[in-house]
């Protein structure tokens, strides 16, 4: 080509708003669009947070009389809501809306996303999906408690609270979420594609843009799977069509349906399920390496593999649903090959898991509050990573299938470690953002109730589904494999999950008060050399950089190169004449 | 002989992987908007092979018979039963959109505003009369009292089903006749002046990808 | 330098999860059946992912603990080191398939039931287990969930000559004989369940609208419990059964009185009309889902059999009279009273007057001691069969609630 190629932002002029409103509530830009995202997605966490607390409240002192206005349908409306919000509301919300906004622009060398009036519809549209699943509670009958999982026939069946408006706001909110990631996934993946700054391959992108970019692939590809099931389901509902309900009868009553298929939903929606886990994992690893490289001051160990490994994770995470679905009743058969593709992506997982380990040896580890955050997620990911090989298993997954077995295992995978991600993620960032520190003591406080906390909830709740407690029950009573010290292990778990949850009062706390009143931050605090702690401005305005973008001249991990005279080496410094 | 064909491949294959390890752009010279319809039809492909999936899963898994395509789907011209005629019809009418939709991209990359403006219009024109041949054909079945939750013929699935995907699909269908007449407008207009007139293309695209799956719907409905 | 907290931790919590491990009594319990190549897999599985797991949390912690930070000390620079990674990536596989590879043997033999395996029906619907033998002939008579009514509570097809000897098991106990490998399939009425025993290991969901079944072969006489193991609507922890596993010949005995569709045919009698619109009320409104009305003992709610009168003991301590007004409050505002042993799961139903007139008519002909004529299938057909039968459990268990 004879042409220089210029980066297409820099030729077009940015228009800035000139109104209160139009800068910070209908902003286009990126970094306000992304703290939107954030608060809203926290809010709605908090509300989940809060329905666990009721739900181990209830499973630890079943009949406590405080608790007598929690009834069945009110618990099985609290794990679906739990659930739906934790997965899609909180945790893709918030790693693809929140993190996904803020540093996909700003660590790509761009000015803002591609398409930023797409963007600020994103979020207005997020906002409503989640309007609506409120308005779940004030529906007759409430929300639907039919699991997070939705498996027909009994989400729209009358022995299950919310059969018919709960579920009718979930999957509508469901089918308005999938428009708004759509419309915010088309740009992070265009603005990676196409809208990056001169001197950024690919391959010298930050492993956070990795994570972004392969999840929101994935959720591309998988989202259309929930969105046609939740449009099937709601004929079924409401037209009475029989794409997912045979011939039933339901509490002493012939519905009038015929013929469907119950296994469709859950293939479509594993189809969906599985890559989600991803879709939340990914970003997360992406988070955690950046956060490891940075404060342990060393390059991270096995760059490429480590982008390899997020492709090929996103890849196979296409062909190993149906290992949610051992015990569902499909074909027997398909348990040997989902098991084996599923044991098979363990190997590129434990390969990233070495790499950051290893990445700490013969590091100069500095132990700040994002290191904590970014070492217990190394830890916490490691024991869901291993008790996913219990369950990938298929043999094994027979005995454990709907005990705490699983429970455990997901909440230690795709519970507490993207959200230790999160946390470390804004530890890191915030002072970017907001141009003030956090406060320090107040975050190790935070970090140490919620790293020893969760573990503490968790780690022995797996013992609970070896002994045979099944999931989702509202009172186990005394039964023959629930012994009364697993009651008393009920307990203790429950006093945990509380403790934990109000130690998040201190993190709310930090970012409200160091927002006001926080130690102001450098550009750069913690010595990093992404594209992002590079601005011009901290925090950067409205279009990022000064009227030339920057241009990068190597990958983002350039510490402790010997013969240097800093041990870290920003993304934008030439690399010096060959010696 | 042989050494440049080889060349020719390889350099296909060095050009991709230059302009993938290469910084800016990935697509180069790929507009902004046309990278994301691209991306947005990857996506929307998967919504229609899920209908599709879930179309050939209940075809497949139904005990009760399922209508037999050529006689649901016929039309009783002077008093002769024409297997598929409106079906053919429609097909016919969409490819002929295509056609005038890809006469459009041509035109607007040679600047000939109202030449796309008409064309547009003539695209916009054929895929509102085949969103009306598809209501038509709906009201057949409807007043052969098929519904989405019973057939008369047999499964009831085959209702569900049907009005289901081509009801989704006839929703693309209109959303692209609005969008197409949206465009065609801006264009005359002198809004894309600035630009070359890729937005034409990237609407093109989609009504390409419609009638695309138009043709699998047609394979998969009409003549199994 | 600054003691690294966090590596102490670190080292805490590792070290912490394996002494949690090997002092915890939770572990899978004695097992009941054939499945012992689940727990060897098992097994592996702890032994590789424990090594792991705690050559990972120690190592972290040690390269915490070991280099901190220092001011103006460089870490190594070391990009890559393929031959590093590929050895991991091989000792990695190798551990994968050491996992994998019992498992799917395992798996293979968990699909392919034995050929001398008999079969066993476990007929779900919420919230209850029932259990259908094929009886004689050794073939299941056609079922299916559109013939099923208040006098077909297995939706057995009428007039299939196979269903005849079927044996049906309404109440939620089930005998089986011990080492005989036993094909379990399964069928559901409503929505998803899952039979689950956890000493057995086995399960699987039951599916309305398909047969779906796995197999054991119980090693151990004991009594079970039966979970519901898949989410099934708002009784769903309620949803327990008993499964006895017993010599051949207790389990032969018991078979032998148990009664055949066509004797539960045979023995139906009509009840008067203001008792069967009831009835058919109570069926409609999904009372049935939680209450018998032939003196099986449901875990979610009462009998109805001699619901009328009596005095129960509530929640709070106190014994109330069992009175009309009492049972209309209870159908009315479930939640205002709650019995001693139940939990408070019943949703308000609503009634129009004579809706709830029909079914306090019926609750009133539903007794136990004289009105033979008013008492539901098992009972009518324990008449039709021999003395011996009579222990069935209606009559004989005093009625609590």
């Amino acid at each position: 080509m004879a042409t220089v190629e210029v980066p297409y932002q820099e030729t077009v002029p940015l228009h800035h708003p000139k109104t209160w409103i139009g800068k910070y509530i209908f902003s286009q830009d990126h970094k306000i669009i992304a703290v939107q995202y954030g608060i809203t997605a926290m809010a709605v966490g908090l509300v989940a947070l809060i329905l666990s607390e009721f739900m181990r409240l209830q499973i630890a002192f079943p009949g406590w009389e405080f608790m007598n206005f929690f009834t069945a349908d009110h618990y099985y409306q609290a794990i679906t809501m739990h659930g739906m919000i934790m997965v899609i509301y909180l945790l893709t919300a918030f790693l693809l809306g929140a993190f996904g906004n803020f540093c996909v622009p700003l660590m790509c060398g761009a000015r803002d996303m591609v398409f930023p009036f797409v963007n600020m519809l994103s979020y207005w549209v997020y906002l409503l999906s989640v309007i609506i699943l409120m308005i779940s509670y004030f529906v007759p009958g409430g929300p639907t408690g039919a699991g997070w999982t939705l498996y027909p026939p009994q989400t729209i069946t009358a022995g299950t609270p919310g059969f018919d408006w709960g579920i009718a706001t979930m999957l509508i909110s469901l089918a308005v979420f999938i428009v708004a990631f759509t419309m915010g996934g088309l740009n992070y993946i265009t603005t990676i594609l196409q809208a990056r700054t001169r001197g950024l391959t690919l391959m010298r992108m930050p492993l956070t843009v990795w994570g972004i970019f392969i999840a929101t692939f994935l959720g591309l590809i998988a989202f259309p799977a929930l969105f046609v099931s939740a449009v099937m389901m709601l004929l079924d509902n409401f037209l009475g069509t029989s794409f997912f309900m045979p011939a039933v009868v339901s509490l002493g009553q012939k519905l009038d349906y015929s013929g469907g298929q119950p296994l469709l939903f859950q293939h479509l929606f594993w189809f969906f399920g599985h890559p989600e886990v991803y879709i939340v994992a990914l970003p997360a690893f992406g988070v955690i390496s950046d956060l490891i490289s940075v404060h342990a001051r060393k390059n991270i160990f096995g760059y490429r593999m480590m982008v390899w490994a997020i492709v090929a994770i996103g890849a196979l995470s296409l062909i190993v649903w149906a290992h949610h679905m051992y015990v569902a009743g499909m074909h027997p058969s398909f348990g040997f090959f989902f098991a084996t593709t599923t044991l098979i992506i363990a190997v590129p997982t434990a390969l990233k898991v070495y790499n950051w380990i290893l990445t700490l040896w013969r590091a100069n580890i500095r132990i700040t509050v994002p290191m904590l955050f970014a070492l217990a997620f190394v830890l916490t990911f490691i024991v869901g990573g291993i008790t996913g090989l219990f369950l990938g298993n298929v043999i094994i997954d027979i005995p454990l299938s709907d005990t705490y077995f699983v429970v455990a295992h997901f909440h230690m995978v795709m519970g507490v470690s993207p959200i230790l991600a999160i946390f470390g993620g804004i530890y890191h960032w915030y002072p970017k953002l907001t141009g003030r520190m956090l406060n320090d003591t107040i975050g190790r406080i935070h970090f140490y109730f919620t790293f020893i906390g969760t573990y503490a909830i968790y780690f022995p709740m797996h013992y609970l589904g070896f002994i045979g407690v099944p999931r989702r029950y509202y009172e186990t009573g005394i039964s023959e494999f629930y012994p009364i010290a697993a009651h008393n292990l009920n307990k203790f778990i429950t006093i945990a999950a509380l403790i934990v949850g109000i130690s998040q009062v201190l993190f709310i706390y930090n970012l409200v008060h160091s927002y006001f009143k926080g130690k102001k931050a450098p550009a750069n605090p913690w010595g990093a050399n992404s594209l992002e702690w590079c601005t011009p401005e901290t925090p950067p305005r409205h279009g990022n950089w000064e009227d030339r973008l920057p241009t990068v001249h190597r990958w983002a991990y350039d510490f402790g190169v010997p013969g240097e005279e800093k041990d870290h080496i920003p993304q934008t410094v030439p690399r010096r004449k060959a010696n | 002989m042989t050494d440049t064909t080889l060349s020719t491949q390889e350099s296909i294959f060095t050009s991709t992987a230059r302009d993938w390890s290469s910084d800016m752009s990935t697509f180069k010279g790929v507009p902004w908007g046309k990278a994301m319809m691209w991306i947005f039809l990857l996506s929307d492909t998967f919504i229609f092979t899920c209908f599709l999936v879930g179309y050939m899963v209940m075809r497949m898994t139904v005990t009760e018979p399922w209508p037999v395509a050529s006689e649901v789907f016929a039309l009783t011209v002077w008093g002769v039963s024409v297997p598929l005629l409106l079906i053919a019809i429609m097909t016919f009418i969409l490819i002929t959109s295509s056609g005038t939709m890809a006469m459009a991209v041509n035109m607007g990359y040679q600047r000939r505003k109202w030449a796309v403006f008409w064309l547009m219009v003539a695209t916009a024109a054929l895929g509102a009369s085949f969103v009306g041949m598809q209501c038509f054909e709906w009201t057949k079945l409807i007043l052969e009292r098929v519904r989405p939750w019973y057939n008369p013929m047999g499964a009831p699935q085959f209702g569900s089903i049907f009005f289901m995907v081509t009801g989704f699909h006839g929703l693309h269908v209109s959303v692209g006749v609005a969008y197409l007449l949206i465009v065609a407008t801006r264009v005359v207009r002198g809004k894309y002046d600035h630009t070359n007139f890729e937005i034409v293309e990237i609407t093109g695209l989609y009504w390409h990808f419609v009638d695309l799956v138009w043709v699998f719907i047609f394979a998969f409905f009409y003549l199994w | 330098m600054r003691i690294a907290y966090i590596a102490i931790i670190l080292f805490l919590v590792t070290l912490g999860s394996v002494v949690f491990n090997f002092t915890t009594p939770f572990h899978f319990d004695a097992i009941g059946s054939n499945w012992n190549l689940i727990d060897i897999t098992v097994y592996i599985t702890f032994v590789v992912c424990g090594i792991v797991f705690v050559v990972l949390g120690l190592l972290m912690a040690w390269w915490v603990y070991k280099f901190q930070y220092q001011e103006g000390k460089f870490a190594e620079y070391e990009p890559e080191n393929a031959k590093l990674e590929s050895r991991l990536t091989i000792i990695t596989t190798i551990g994968v398939v050491v996992m994998l590879a019992p498992g799917l043997v395992a798996w293979n033999d968990y699909i392919n039931p034995p050929s001398d395996a008999y079969e066993l029906e476990v007929y779900s619907k919420q919230w209850n287990w029932m259990y259908r033998f094929p009886g004689a002939d050794g073939i299941f008579g056609a079922a299916h969930n559109k013939y099923v009514n208040l006098d077909n509570p297995f939706g057995m097809k009428p007039g299939d000559p196979y269903g005849e000897d079927d044996i049906l098991i309404t109440n939620k106990t089930v005998k089986i004989p011990v080492d005989r490998p036993v094909k379990v399939l399964l069928r559901s009425q409503d929505v998803l369940h899952d039979f689950w025993v956890p000493a057995i290991r086995a399960k699987m969901d039951a599916v309305p609208g398909m047969v779906t079944y796995f197999w054991f072969e119980p090693i151990v006489e004991r009594v079970y419990e039966v979970l519901c193991a898949e989410l099934c609507g708002r009784n769903h922890f309620n949803m327990r059964g008993e499964m006895h596993v017993v010599s051949m010949d207790e389990y032969s005995t018991w078979l032998n009185d148990q009664v055949t569709w066509a004797g539960l045919q045979a023995g139906a009698v009509p009840l008067s009309p203001e008792a069967a619109t009831g009835r058919d009320i109570a069926n409609e409104k999904g009372c049935f889902a939680c209450h018998s009305d032939d003196g099986r003992q449901l875990a979610t709610g009462p009998t109805w059999l001699d619901i009328w009168g009596g005095t129960v003991e509530l929640i709070d301590g106190t014994t109330r009279e069992r009175d009309e007004a009492y049972i209309v409050k209870s159908i009315l505002d479930p939640h205002a009273e709650i019995v001693l042993g139940y939990t408070p799961t019943m949703t308000a139903i609503e009634l129009t007057d004579e809706e709830l007139q029909s079914i306090l008519d019926y609750m009133k002909v539903l007794k136990s001691e004289p009105a033979k004529t008013a008492i539901e299938d098992e009972q009518d057909a324990s008449n039709t069969l021999p003395e011996g039968e009579s222990t069935s459990e209606p009559t004989e268990e005093p009625v609590t609630d």
